[in-house]
Formats: C-alpha cells, sequence, structure tokens
C-alpha cells in the first residue's frame, strides 16, 4: 500500500451569510495516496471548489483537519502556509491565471521565485516542465499569444515547478472546448503516470473524470461513500459503459451500441 | 535574484498601463518640482538678506572710516549735494534729477584759505555730461522711468600736494594709473562708465566735443551705491570744455584743528549763501540716519525671510502629503484592480511580504520617474515656482529721503536668482524622497493587497 499524501478528517466547512448558515462540507473524510490520480464530481454548488480550496490551504476548514505529508496545516500558523502553497501543492485553476505581461517560460519560473534555485536552474527546470507539456517552441510567448489550451499547459506546468507532492486542478477544462479538454486531461493523466504526480481534479464532466484513477462523488457538501474506478485513459483504452467496446474521448453517443454516454 | 525578478514585474506593470503611469508622473512631478525648488528659492533669500546686510555693513563702515579720517574737512558744494561726504568714491552726482546747477567763482577759494585756522583749501568743478540716460527701476509699488546725466564729470586739481595729502581721487585703481600733476588731455573713468562705453586704458572718449585718452580705471566701492558713473579729470581741463573757466563747484576746506571746524564753517556760511556746508557733524548725523534706514530694510527684509521660510515649509508639507495621497490613491486602485492576480500570487506560494514588496516597489518605481521628470521641471522651472509660492524679500530701503540722487541698485529681482544645480547632492535628495514619498503612499494599498485573502481574490473578476 503506497503511502498517504493527503487526508482530511471530519472536514467541515460553514459560511455565514447574514444570519443564514450554509454548510458547504459536511464531514468530509478523503484519504489520496501518492500516485493518486483523483477526480471530484457534483454538481454545481455541491461544495467542489470549497474542498479544493481546503485542500490547498486557500481556505480555511470551520472544523476537522487537512493532513499534508503528516502535517496538520490547520495548526500551521498563517505565515507558515505560503511555504505549504509555495513547495508542497501546485494549482491549476480553470481560467489558466498566467500573469499577462510575463512570457511562457517567466510564468512557470514565478513559483520558483524565493526558493533557493539559481537563475539558471529555474530557467533550466521551466524549460524542462515546457517541453514536458509540449510548448518548447512557445518559451517566449505571453498568454495573448497562445491559445487557451496552451495556456492551460503552462499554467500545469508552472503547477508543477516546485515539485509539489499534490497538484490541485480546478476544472482544469472547464473554459476549454471539447477536444482541447481532453487533451488537458490526457496530459494531467500522462503526468500521474509518468512522473507519478499526485493529482486531485474537480470536475462536473463526468467523461473527463473518468480518465481519473478514482472518481469521488460530492453532493451537497458530503463525499457520497460510494467511489468509482475511473477508466484511466492511460492504463486502459476508453470503453463505452453498456457495450464494453472501446469509444473515442469525445463521443458522445456510442458508435456501436447508440447508446448516450 | 528574487529582488531582481520582482523588480522586473514591477516595470512591466508600471509600463503596462502607459497613460495612467503619464498622469500620475505629471501630476507628481509637479509636486516634486515644488519640493526641489523651494528650498533652492529659500536660499536664494536667505543669500539676498545675507548680501544686503553684507552690502549695507560695507557701506556703513566705509563712511565711518571716511568720516573718521576726514574729521577736519568742511565741505562746501554749491548744488544740493548736501550731506555726501567726499570720499565716498561714487558719491553722489552733485546734480542731476533736473536741479539747476549753480557755479561759485574761484576767488572764493583764496578768500576761504586766507580765514584763521584754514589749513587748505581744495576746490572741484562736479558737473554732468551732456549724454542722458534712461533706467527703468522696478520697486514692489510698480515701476518708473527717471532721466538723468549719464555720467558725472569731475575736476579735480591736480596739485601733488593735494594728491598726496587728501583723498581728492578714487584710490582703487584697476587698470592703467591714477591722475598725476600735470596731467591734461586725459581722464580716470569709473569700471562701469568703461563697460558702458566700451573703452580701456588708452581709449578715447568724447567729453563735451573734445577727446580725452583714458588712461585709468578705477573700481566704485561701496556696492549699495554703484550705478553712478563718473570720469576723473584735470579741473582746468573741465573748466574749459564746460565753459566754466573761473567756475567751481565744490570747495573741500581742510582745518588746522578739528576744534576749529565749527568756527571755520560759521564764518563760510555767513559769507557765502550759495554754499552749502558739511562738517563731520553733519556727516555723522547722516551715518546715523542711513543707519537707521539699513536696519529697517534690514529687519523687514529678515521677518520677510522668516515669513518665507513658514510659507515655504507648509508648502513643501503640501507637496508631501499630495505626492502621498497621489500614490496612495493610484495603488489602492491597482491593488483593487489586481486583486485577481494577487490571488493567484498567493495561491502559488507568494507570502504576504512578497506581495506588499511587489507592489511598494511598483509605487517606488512610480514616484522615481516622477522624480526624474519632477528634478527637470524643478530645475526648469525653480525661478517661476519661488516666485509664485513664495513671498520676495524686499531689497529697497523703505526710506530713501536725505539720499537725493542716490540710487540703491535694486539688483536682481528675487526669481531671477533662484537656481536649482542638478548637482549629485540635489539629485540624490530629490530621488531619496521620491522613494521615500513613493514608499509611504504605497505602503497601505501594498499591506491591503498582502492581506487579501487568495480565495476570495481569486472569486474576484
Amino acid at each position: 500500500m503506497s503511502e498517504l499524501v493527503l487526508k482530511t478528517e471530519k472536514l467541515d466547512k460553514i459560511y455565514k451569510l447574514g444570519a443564514r448558515q450554509v454548510r458547504a462540507l459536511s464531514d468530509v473524510n478523503l484519504q489520496v495516496k501518492k500516485g493518486d490520480f483523483i477526480s471530484i464530481m457534483g454538481p454545481s454548488g455541491s461544495g467542489k471548489t470549497t474542498l479544493l480550496n481546503m485542500l490547498g490551504y486557500l481556505d480555511k476548514p470551520t472544523y476537522g483537519k487537512v493532513i499534508l505529508d503528516g502535517v496538520d496545516v490547520t495548526k500551521v500558523p498563517e505565515k507558515g502556509l505560503f511555504k505549504i502553497r509555495k513547495y508542497r501543492v501546485g494549482f491549476v485553476f480553470q481560467t489558466f491565471n498566467l500573469m499577462p505581461y510575463l512570457n511562457a517560460i517567466e510564468n512557470v519560473e514565478l513559483p520558483m521565485e524565493g526558493t533557493k534555485k539559481s537563475g539558471d536552474e529555474k530557467r533550466k527546470r521551466a524549460r524542462e516542465l515546457l517541453k514536458m507539456v509540449g510548448l518548447s517552441e512557445r518559451e517566449e510567448h505571453r498568454p495573448h499569444r497562445l491559445s487557451a489550451g496552451e495556456q492551460q499547459r503552462v499554467a500545469i506546468a508552472r503547477a508543477l515547478a516546485n515539485n509539489p507532492a499534490i497538484v490541485l486542478a480546478d476544472e482544469p477544462t472547464g473554459n476549454l472546448d471539447s477536444k482541447t479538454g481532453y487533451e488537458i486531461v490526457r496530459l494531467l493523466g500522462k503526468l500521474n503516470i509518468d512522473q507519478g504526480t499526485t493529482i486531485v481534479m474537480v470536475t462536473h464532466d463526468s467523461h473527463k473524470a473518468a480518465h481519473a484513477g478514482r472518481m469521488l462523488f460530492l453532493s451537497d457538501g458530503r463525499l457520497l461513500t460510494k467511489e468509482k474506478e475511473g477508466t484511466h485513459l492511460l492504463k486502459k483504452e476508453l470503453t463505452c459503459p453498456y457495450c464494453g467496446r472501446e469509444i473515442q474521448p469525445d463521443d458522445t453517443f456510442c458508435p456501436r451500441c447508440g447508446k448516450k454516454l | 535574484m528574487k529582488d531582481l525578478g520582482a523588480l522586473t514585474r514591477a516595470v512591466r506593470n508600471v509600463s503596462r498601463r502607459k497613460i495612467r503611469v503619464l498622469l500620475v508622473v505629471i501630476a507628481l512631478s509637479f509636486s516634486m518640482a515644488i519640493m526641489i525648488s523651494i528650498p533652492a528659492g529659500i536660499i536664494a533669500n536667505q543669500e539676498a538678506t545675507q548680501s544686503l546686510s553684507e552690502n549695507y555693513n560695507s557701506v556703513i563702515s566705509n563712511m565711518q572710516e571716511e568720516i573718521n579720517k576726514t574729521a577736519t574737512l568742511i565741505e562746501c558744494r554749491t548744488s544740493f549735494g548736501r550731506g555726501m561726504p567726499e570720499g565716498m568714491p561714487s558719491g553722489a552726482p552733485p546734480s542731476g534729477f533736473g536741479q539747476e546747477e549753480v557755479f561759485v567763482n574761484e576767488a572764493v577759494v583764496d578768500e576761504i584759505r586766507s580765514i584763521e585756522g584754514v589749513k587748505d583749501v581744495v576746490p572741484f568743478l562736479e558737473t554732468s555730461s551732456e549724454e542722458t540716460t534712461s533706467e527703468t527701476i522696478s520697486t514692489p509699488r510698480g515701476s518708473f522711468t527717471i532721466s538723468r546725466p549719464l555720467y558725472t564729470i569731475t575736476g579735480v586739481s591736480l596739485n601733488s600736494s593735494f594728491i598726496d595729502n587728501y583723498s581728492v581721487q578714487p584710490t582703487n585703481v584697476t587698470a592703467g594709473r591714477n591722475l598725476y600733476e600735470g596731467d591734461s588731455g586725459v581722464l580716470l573713468m569709473s569700471s562701469n562708465l568703461s563697460d558702458y562705453f566700451g573703452v580701456g586704458v588708452d581709449g578715447e572718449v568724447e567729453v563735451y566735443g573734445e577727446y580725452f585718452t583714458v588712461v585709468g580705471i578705477y573700481e566704485p566701492t561701496g556696492q549699495a551705491l554703484m550705478g553712478t558713473r563718473t570720469v576723473y579729470l584735470n579741473i582746468s581741463d573741465a573748466q574749459r570744455i564746460t565753459g566754466n573757466v573761473g567756475n567751481v563747484s565744490r570747495i573741500d576746506v581742510y582745518a588746522e584743528d578739528v576744534s576749529d571746524v565749527d568756527g571755520i564753517a560759521e564764518v563760510i556760511e555767513a559769507a557765502y549763501s550759495e554754499l552749502y556746508v558739511t562738517t563731520y557733524k553733519d556727516r555723522l548725523e547722516n551715518l546715523e540716519r542711513m543707519q537707521e534706514m539699513y536696519q529697517t530694510t534690514l529687519e523687514n527684509a529678515e521677518s520677510t525671510l522668516s515669513q518665507t521660510q513658514a510659507v515655504a515649509f507648509q508648502e513643501i508639507i503640501i507637496a508631501i502629503v499630495a505626492t502621498s495621497l497621489i500614490v496612495l490613491f493610484t495603488m489602492l486602485y491597482t491593488v483593487r484592480e489586481r486583486t485577481k492576480e494577487i490571488g493567484i500570487l498567493k495561491a502559488i506560494g507568494f507570502s504576504n511580504w512578497n506581495v506588499m514588496s511587489q507592489f511598494m516597489l511598483e509605487g517606488i518605481l512610480m514616484s522615481l520617474m516622477a522624480g526624474v521628470v519632477g528634478v527637470v521641471i524643478g530645475i526648469v522651472g525653480a525661478p517661476i515656482f519661488s516666485s509664485l509660492l513664495l513671498p520676495h524679500v524686499s531689497l529697497f530701503p523703505t526710506q530713501q529721503r536725505g539720499f537725493p540722487g542716490q540710487t540703491v541698485n535694486p539688483g536682481m529681482t528675487l526669481s531671477q536668482s533662484v537656481s536649482v544645480a542638478p548637482d549629485p547632492q540635489t539629485l540624490l535628495l530629490a530621488f531619496g524622497v521620491a522613494a521615500l514619498l513613493g514608499a509611504l503612499g504605497s505602503l497601505y494599498p501594498a499591506w491591503r493587497a498582502s492581506r487579501t485573502s487568495p480565495m476570495e481574490a481569486l472569486r474576484y473578476e
């Protein structure tokens, strides 16, 4: 059994909206092992993003613990949190969130600022990462000259800059067309397999979620007990859940049995 | 390495919003220019006050010295130049301002010489040049134009015993030589007249239709009285060319002893009503009046100076507050506009300090740009700024009574003498202040940026 990277214990998050209390998360117990590729699914408002924010420690839980690499981050003082975000967690956002005034390679170098790496080392690492996401040719381009998919690749490279224990991706395909979205999910899957990167991805798209090794369902802030094995794209080819035949990632209907996927 | 990255980002961020930065830089640079030029204005005011007091002191001490030296001198003048001690090198023009010139016959000289107790009598002929000049004098009460003779002609008795024993000629000859006994057809000229004519030693000047060779040039002493142009020549030459053969206009009478002075003066006054007689007593009185007047002027100047300093202090405070506020609001706006960016930076592991220093750096950068522009505006516009913003030290004596014909050189109006030297010290100070105000103004916005919750910031559109 591989080691635990991230664990939550009885995670609760209660928002106060005036006099009303909204329970965004309720008793979430999640375990992420090293090398996992987990997708968290659920309708909008189910608390997916809230959970991800807790995991990346952008937000504090009302109750419960988040244990990252054996350290309870809820006990880390505010001032130490930036180090966790910098070295232990990599974020990928729905809207890419690249710095518009920095080119691709500078965006990737950004999280390495303030680390012990020298300028040359940072540049070398950023090059490696851009090569890994297939953007070696685009190093000098600023975001506005990159396509949406390319921007998300740069964002993924940036998330990996400091070799984090876990990559948290919040709807990484939400702003992409279907084909590009699959490419991005495939890229995440490839990183997961080739590099052993631990990934937690939030999505409401079941097809893309299916590329992950594990699928979790979140509903009204509760993690449903039934977990599902994802049909990991790179482990085995994608198959129709009805007839078992091979299908293409962007198929909406099974070309064999004609059922809606 | 880390700071270089932050600096690069700051530069790019600032250059990303060119119009805004331009407007802010213009606004800031005016504040900066005011901050730079006002101290220069103060310094100019201080210098003006100081030179005023130095001038006055030197004039007073010259007069004092002169009075002491000439205790036995009884001065007799035909026209109104009463009260001006002989030996004030640039002395009052004996006539001018429309005053009618009066002369007495040379025979008077011998008559006076025969009075008991008189040691020596030295005659002079003082008169005006034919040429006149118009001068515009600006005063705090407006400017007016006066017409006066271009220069004064002083005919001196070139007798070697006079030259040796009494001060009949200017003493500080700066070029050429002084007049000697027997000189004729030559003259000694004040430097301001030499400048006016553009004539040097050995040059020729036409006086009343005759040509004279310049043998020497002297520097008028007593700066407050500068402005009187004079030529000295042999009295017989002066009498001939001005058609005053046998006439004199001033007679310096030297008593054997100070105790004889009053008696001799009484006799002369009784005998010659056309002569105005002044003795060391009159000169002392005159000196006291002058001292009083200078004192008042100086006090006025000093009170203006302290007023100026108070005003300048307030203006600098206002400029500092304005600059900080401009930076503050601009940076607040920038922080608000870039909330999302702050969220991203924090999400990828920037510490509060990283975020804060980033924004402060941008504020400082902007102020430094304004500092550069401000220094340029300040250097070019210092006279304008200080004349607009500072009260002026008056260089005029408050009363000129008793000194007819004597113009106190109004000198430069202050604003012209205000200058900001682009020396390293000024520049360093200006940039230091710019950086400081940039830091001050962006402190709160940057702090607010650093406190932004990353989650909320990321949600911000």
